[in-house]
């Protein structure tokens, strides 16, 4: 093991973390507005096809990204107006999002040719910094993606606790009836959070496939969408949090092809289901630490506003 | 503001479930007609072709009926905890690890006559996948942690045990390194019934229909419904809120394992990492649909078995086989839109549901 290994891997860590964290981010948006969303494998792959075929027609990697950010939100919308505006079950709504999204992006790219060199993200390099033995080969060469990734989780740290918004959109998820009391617009606030969710999916499957794995094949999302859903339990709801966790998974998942280079007998396979496991593991010890204390999930999450009913 | 809002109906518009289902197909195939347009197909053609392979001759049937095993199966796994108020996500898993189970038995016991293997794999598929869904039934029983998250988490963990199984060992030692699991014995097959047609379409038939009546006239039956209405309720009249929940997940996960007993010995030499190909995930579709009554999964199995195998007959067309993917999904987003004025009217701002009722009547 020497150090362009290890540097090796800790670009793939950077970057896996970056693919969950876009996603697991904007999941906690909506999740914290009291919007399950199980659709973001689906809007995920969307996304992915999306930014694959704007990459390949324009040359241009922030058009493709941009592209499958509004594909992504456009897609949260469905759910949005099924099961937030219309009060549908959230679970049912979700997961059809994910089959319709794998469904769609399977359909609409299968004859997707590669005719010239996708557009893709270079490493942003940021002058003397880059220069550093080990931080000037991984952080400080990361695409603007990850560096884009990392301020939007600063951002929504900073609006959930130190804005009114933020406050709104918390109190939303709690008890979405005393926020309606309070004056705040329930259905709006939903709406937003899960757009936002669903740009952020968008994004993250236009990482997926014009940086980290460049081309598109039905199937190329590969369960990443349900780490995201995973993630967002394992970091309690909170962005810091989800964001240690992304890394830590997302290291679990450059562990995987390495392991043998790394010398350790053990299936690549069985490592890849550690993420499900443990984020098992993290609701049960929530359950029995909340026996005598406030859940640590969103209240309010899962359940449909209806004001009359309230 | 909007000047409309969206009020309760008094009661539920009779038959508005299957109007709204109706309605979904309507919006699927519309919505599915400008897709195809878009892209060069020629829509009516295409839907001609799909219903002609699923219904239009013994051989579409036989092909359909055989879809709407693992569907319909999987579809009452999600509707029993659904009847509950719960919901297991995990069918896509249970599928998977009932297909390992009954893939077991076949491994332990190869040289046994087909007429005790089958019942003893089909066991195994049972077994298999009641022991995925034991983990979230305690969980959820005992320390109320939540079903979906865990019974989703764990769809993941069993596509990733079928793939170890397949990789390494359970590897086909004959099967020039490919991650293949050595074929099941000749005598493992579920016999035919007619044309593609296996009898696992009887057994699902009887598994489904069986536990809409028994459930319906069973007390245990009638404590699940009270359960899944008002746990004060249920507590009240002396249920045991925590044996209900432990023993529904359970079953449910038994029922969806069952499926996947069925679909190895009905259709398939081996097992494979696509078992479950997606059928949990349909299933969840059909069980919602289905408002979690047993006699309308069949129904809409059925129907969705149609969508699936008539998909997968356009391929040689050059129509890829994912467009049956959207329409479920779009059949399933219409049927919510459309089942909501089922249950709810519109009504102007400011004015109760009650003053439009009484200005009406």
């Amino acid at each position: 093991m020497n150090e362009t290994t290890i540097i090796g891997l800790l670009v793939s860590v950077i970057e896996f973390g970056t693919l969950l964290y876009l996603a697991a981010l904007g999941e906690t948006i909506a999740e914290r507005a009291g919007v399950l969303n199980l659709g973001v494998e689906g809007m995920m792959a969307m996304g992915g096809m999306t930014a694959f075929w704007v990459g390949v027609e324009t040359g241009n990697p922030w058009a493709a990204l941009i592209a499958a950010v509004i594909v992504g939100g456009a897609f949260a919308m469905i759910h949005g107006l099924v099961a937030v505006v219309l009060g549908a079950d959230q679970v049912v709504s979700g997961l059809a999002l994910t089959i319709f999204g794998l469904g769609l992006s399977a359909f609409l790219g299968r004859d997707l040719i590669v005719e010239r060199p996708n557009a893709t993200f270079e490493p942003v390099r940021v002058g003397p910094l880059s220069d550093i033995p080990w931080l000037g080969d991984t952080i400080f060469s990361m695409t603007a993606v990850s560096w884009l990734a990392i301020i939007l989780g600063v951002i929504t740290w900073f609006v959930f606790t130190r804005t009114r918004a933020g406050l709104a959109l918390r109190a939303v998820g709690e008890s979405a009836a005393t926020a309606d009391a309070a004056g705040t617009s329930v259905v709006k606030i939903r709406l937003l959070a899960v757009a936002i969710g669903g740009f952020l999916a968008g994004a993250s499957g236009a990482f997926l496939t014009i940086v980290l794995a460049p081309g598109w094949t039905e199937g190329t999302t590969a369960g990443r969408g349900w780490i995201a859903v995973a993630l967002v339990i394992f970091g309690a709801w909170k962005p810091g949090r989800v964001l240690g966790g992304s890394l830590l998974f997302g290291g679990l998942i450059a562990l995987e092809p390495r392991l043998q280079t790394f010398g350790v007998e053990i299936s690549p396979i069985l490592l890849s289901m550690l993420p499900f496991v443990l984020t098992i593991v993290v609701l049960v010890l929530f359950s029995i630490r909340s026996r005598n204390r406030p859940s640590v999930a969103p209240a309010a999450i899962g359940h449909a506003y209806r004001r009359e009913e309230r | 503001m909007l000047g409309i809002r969206l009020a309760r109906r008094e009661t539920r518009l009779p038959g508005g479930q299957v109007l709204a289902i109706l309605i979904g197909l309507v919006i699927a195939l519309v919505l599915g007609a400008i897709l195809l347009t878009a892209t060069g197909h020629s829509a009516g053609e295409v839907y001609a072709e799909m219903f002609d392979s699923a219904l239009g001759s013994r051989r579409g049937w036989s092909a359909t009926l055989t879809r709407a095993v693992p569907l319909g199966l999987a579809g009452l796994a999600v509707a029993v905890a659904g009847s509950m108020g719960m919901w297991n996500i995990g069918a896509e898993g249970q599928i998977i690890a009932g297909a390992i189970g009954a893939a077991w038995v076949a491994r332990l016991i190869p040289g046994v006559p087909g007429p005790a293997l089958i019942p003893l794999m089909l066991i195994g598929g049972v077994l298999g996948g009641a022991v995925l869904a034991l983990g979230p039934a305690w969980a959820r029983s005992q320390l109320g942690v939540n079903e979906i998250i865990t019974t989703l988490m764990l769809n993941e963990v069993a596509i990733r045990i079928v793939r170890f199984l397949v990789n390494g060992p359970w590897k086909d030692p004959e099967g020039n390194n490919f991650p293949v699991a050595p074929e099941l014995p000749e005598q493992a097959a579920l016999p035919i019934l007619f044309e593609r047609a296996h009898i696992g379409v009887i057994i699902a038939a009887v598994v489904v229909i069986g536990f809409g009546v028994w459930s319906s006239r069973s007390k245990w039956g009638y404590e699940l419904r009270i359960a899944g209405s008002s746990a004060q309720a249920a507590e009240y009249v002396g249920i045991s809120l925590r044996t209900k929940v432990f023993t529904v997940l359970l079953l449910s996960g038994a029922i969806a394992g069952l499926a996947g007993g069925i679909e190895l010995t009905g259709n398939s030499s081996r097992i494979v990492e696509g078992v479950a190909n997606g059928f949990g995930f349909a299933g969840i579709i059909v069980a919602a649909l289905a408002l979690m009554r047993p006699s309308g999964v069949a129904a809409v199995a059925v129907a969705f078995g149609a969508v699936q195998i008539g998909g997968e007959a356009i391929q040689t067309t050059g129509v890829p086989p994912s467009i049956s993917n959207v329409l479920q999904a779009l059949i399933l987003f219409g049927a919510l839109t459309a089942a909501v004025f089922t249950e709810y009217r519109f009504v102007r701002a400011g004015q109760s549901a009650g003053a439009v009722e009484a200005a009406t009547s």
